[in-house]
């Protein structure tokens, strides 16, 4: 009875061992038949999800025997499962691609050249503009296709500005505009709620402002070979310039800046203006129902050159690891050229790159005010620009939390560019 | 003594005990057969992967490029990094203050218990109901809604006068949020205390009683005495998960252990420079100089233990 009990017992380990070991090997592509099964992922909410639930059920609806599986989560979890994907060399067979990572994915052969496919197979990008394909190019690879693009914005919301009583400018130079958001706060305006109103939040500490700021002075963020292109005293003297405003209480309080957080405190209707990408304009329409927002350039001390540029909002990339590359590609070129997967998203991935979808779509509401936005600014446009360093996540993150010290009084402007730079300097080092 | 016992026995036991020691032998093979499993895990999940983050630690790796040998400079980094040094502090902050009054509110809590009342069963299970749930996403963003501005403390504080507005979004009010927040999560200290106030011997406190001792000499001679081990093990424990702190603050500050750094604890910084910055090597130096400075302070714990903590079996 016992030696029964023991080869039982050996047995089953060995079995739960086989199951165990087997599991990789029984989940194949299904190639056998000529199925073939994609897995695609990207970030959003359940908004994303059912956009890309209408376009993809209808592709595989069109393409008999290609399924794709989708899988999504939030932007922050997103880089580091793509991460320790790529550690493995086991990258999904189409992925939605941020300009910020591009470089640190496609520097390294984990993404797809979609350049090297050829007839059939290849992406058609004919319809995207010549000054935006090269965003998604990375050592002259081609590794992203662009999804949309986006230019930055100064957000105004009229109701707001009513309720303050203070006029909002128009294409305001930087002491205008810094001389609007004190006007604002020295007013003392609540909203219905009984929350004081501001011009602005410290808006220094968003790194892409300071990238335009630099690009209306001719200054390149970057130089060729990756390094910074600008120096400490340049970051010095922007965060400088509203340092009146930071300690006279002109700006909202880094307090209720962290309290509102997830949600910015241009969509919770406690400022009038924010700058920020263009196509956050529907976020802000259904966080802020009431407010009456518009667009315009961002300040600038030569109203004809607001440093802006459009770049691409999202890409698609391929992992290089895919079995079914054609397929892969097939994908792609049906999100980014078919009108009826355009249709699918609006302008929800900002306005849609290729003009096979744009030229397709009737636009109205909000997305026809982000596009009427973005024609209105195409003779300012400088061109796109490449994609950004290795380690641009960390030194735009680093950016915000240390301007955040300067909100809180807890290091001098100087103190603060110095920590910065240094810190900047020793992450570019560390991505060479 | 067990040697020479058997020694002397086996002229005796020759026979049965060379069959008996097969089937031993057949026993221990089943055992290590059943073991398999957790062997299995043990070597390939927790051995193999801290081996290979020891390693990494001496290496620069990036998730993407293969890792390169750099020797000692991850950990020399660390102590010129101002905020590795503000996680050090935060989190030393908060195992220091929030360990010692997590143990006394939950050996108050389980004295309570312990008296007799009616509805024990459902008391003690409601008291030991935030342990359960504490842990859990849910909780931290609950209590993120209780700290914020208008939130439940902001408008009891108001009520009584004070206008100081949330909790969250105050850098010197953050830390006693999440001191509180674990205080609150007393259930698995307190269960372990009520247990130990069971064992001890209730003629001792009536031998006090009858020679005159009131409740307090009661408490400082027979029940702390009596519950030094178990304080003991309820102290090692909760300073060891005060050290590995992380939902909650990843969930309260966005990720972010903001703000101005505030709730920057120890492994969330871990997290931010592993998972965000794609620094798998800095971040492993990190996980590496947690685990030695965990392990000597339980060893400090282990030395000091011999002259406060009081066995009762034992005899000097």
């Amino acid at each position: 009875m016992k030696r029964c009990m023991r080869i039982v017992a050996v047995t089953a380990t060995a079995a739960l061992l086989a199951a165990g070991c087997g599991g990789g090997s029984g989940s194949g592509d299904g190639a056998e038949g000529g199925d073939v099964s994609l897995v695609m992922t990207f970030w959003g909410n359940d908004d994303r999800a059912q956009r890309y639930d209408q376009a993809l059920r209808a592709y595989e609806e069109a393409n008999p025997g290609v399924t794709v599986q989708e899988t999504f989560v939030d932007y922050p979890s997103y880089w580091p499962a793509r991460a320790t994907e790529a550690a493995g060399r086991s990258l999904p067979d189409v992925m939605l691609m941020d300009l910020s990572y591009l470089r640190e994915f496609g520097a390294n052969g984990q993404l797809l050249d979609v350049s090297t496919l050829s007839g059939d197979e290849a992406i058609d990008l004919s319809g995207m503009s010549d000054s935006l394909i090269p965003s998604g190019q990375v050592d002259g690879a081609q590794v992203g296709v662009p999804v949309g693009t986006n230019a930055f914005a100064l957000f105004t919301d009229a109701a707001a500005v009513e309720a303050t009583g203070v006029p909002a400018p128009e294409q305001p130079t930087w002491d205008e505009y810094n001389d609007y958001v004190a006007a604002v706060a020295a007013a003392g305006a609540t909203d219905a709620e009984g929350q004081a109103l501001f011009g602005s939040g410290d808006y220094t500490g968003i790194f892409w402002i300071f990238i335009h700021w630099l690009n209306q002075q001719g200054v390149e963020p970057f130089t060729e070979d990756g390094e910074l292109g600008f120096t400490q005293d340049d970051v010095a003297e922007w965060w400088g310039s509203v340092e009146d405003l930071r300690g006279g209480g002109g700006f909202i309080s880094p307090e209720r800046v962290n309290q509102l957080t997830p949600l910015s405190i241009f969509d919770a209707g406690e400022t009038t203006t924010e700058q920020s990408w263009d196509n956050f304009l529907a976020g802000y329409v259904s966080n802020n129902p009431d407010g009456e927002h518009s667009l315009q350039p961002i300040p600038s001390d030569d109203p004809a050159d607001p440093g802006l540029f459009l770049k691409p909002s999202m890409l698609y990339s391929i992992g290089a690891n895919t079995e079914h590359p054609a397929e892969a590609a097939a994908l792609v070129d049906y999100l980014v050229n078919d009108p009826a997967a355009g249709e699918a998203f609006g302008t929800s991935q900002g306005l849609r790159a290729s003009s096979y979808q744009r030229d397709a779509m009737e636009l109205e509401g909000v997305d026809a005010q982000v596009a009427e936005y973005e024609e209105s600014i195409e003779p300012l446009l400088q061109d796109s620009p490449p994609p950004p360093v290795r380690g641009f996540g960390t030194l735009e993150a680093r950016f915000l939390e240390i301007n955040e010290n300067l909100n809180y009084g807890t290091l001098s402007v100087d103190e603060a560019a110095e920590q910065w730079y240094g810190e900047a300097q020793q992450t570019l080092a560390d991505n060479q | 003594m067990t040697t020479t016992t058997r020694a002397a026995q086996r002229p005796l036991a020759e026979a049965p005990r060379r069959r008996s020691s097969r089937r031993r032998r057949g026993e221990d093979l089943a055992g290590y057969a059943f073991l398999t499993p957790w062997l299995l895990g043990f070597f390939l999940l927790t051995v193999g992967p801290m081996l290979a983050s020891l390693y990494l630690s001496f290496t620069r790796y990036d998730l993407f490029n293969a890792p390169s040998w750099v020797g000692l400079e991850n950990y020399q980094r660390l102590f010129a990094d101002p905020r590795f040094i503000d996680s050090v502090q935060v989190t030393t902050l908060f195992a220091v203050i929030g360990v010692p009054v997590k143990l006394a509110a939950s050996l108050a809590v389980a004295m309570l218990l312990n008296m007799a009342l009616g509805a024990k069963g459902f008391y003690r299970s409601a008291f030991y109901l935030p342990s359960l749930v504490g842990a859990s996403v849910s909780i931290a963003i609950v209590w993120r809604a209780i700290f914020i501005d208008g939130g439940i403390v902001d408008r009891i504080g108001q009520g009584v006068g004070l206008e100081a507005g949330g909790w969250v979004g105050d850098p010197s009010r953050t830390l006693p949020m999440f001191i509180l927040l674990t205080v609150w999560q007393f259930g698995a200290p307190m269960v372990i205390f009520l247990a130990g106030l069971k064992q001890v011997p209730a003629e001792l406190y009536e031998a006090a009683s009858v020679d005159g001792a009131g409740p307090v000499r009661r408490f400082l001679s027979i029940t702390l005495p009596m519950l030094s081990p178990v304080i003991f093990f309820n102290l090692l424990l909760e300073t060891i998960n005060a050290f590995q702190v992380f939902a909650s603050a990843f969930i309260i500050s966005n990720g972010t252990g903001g703000p101005a750094n505030s709730t920057l604890f120890y492994t969330l910084y871990l997290y931010i420079r592993g998972f965000g910055d794609f620094q798998m090597g800095y971040a492993s130096a990190m996980a590496w100089l947690l685990v030695l400075v965990v392990g000597a302070i339980t060893l400090v714990f282990f030395k000091t233990s011999r002259s406060w903590v009081h066995y009762s079996g034992e005899t000097r």
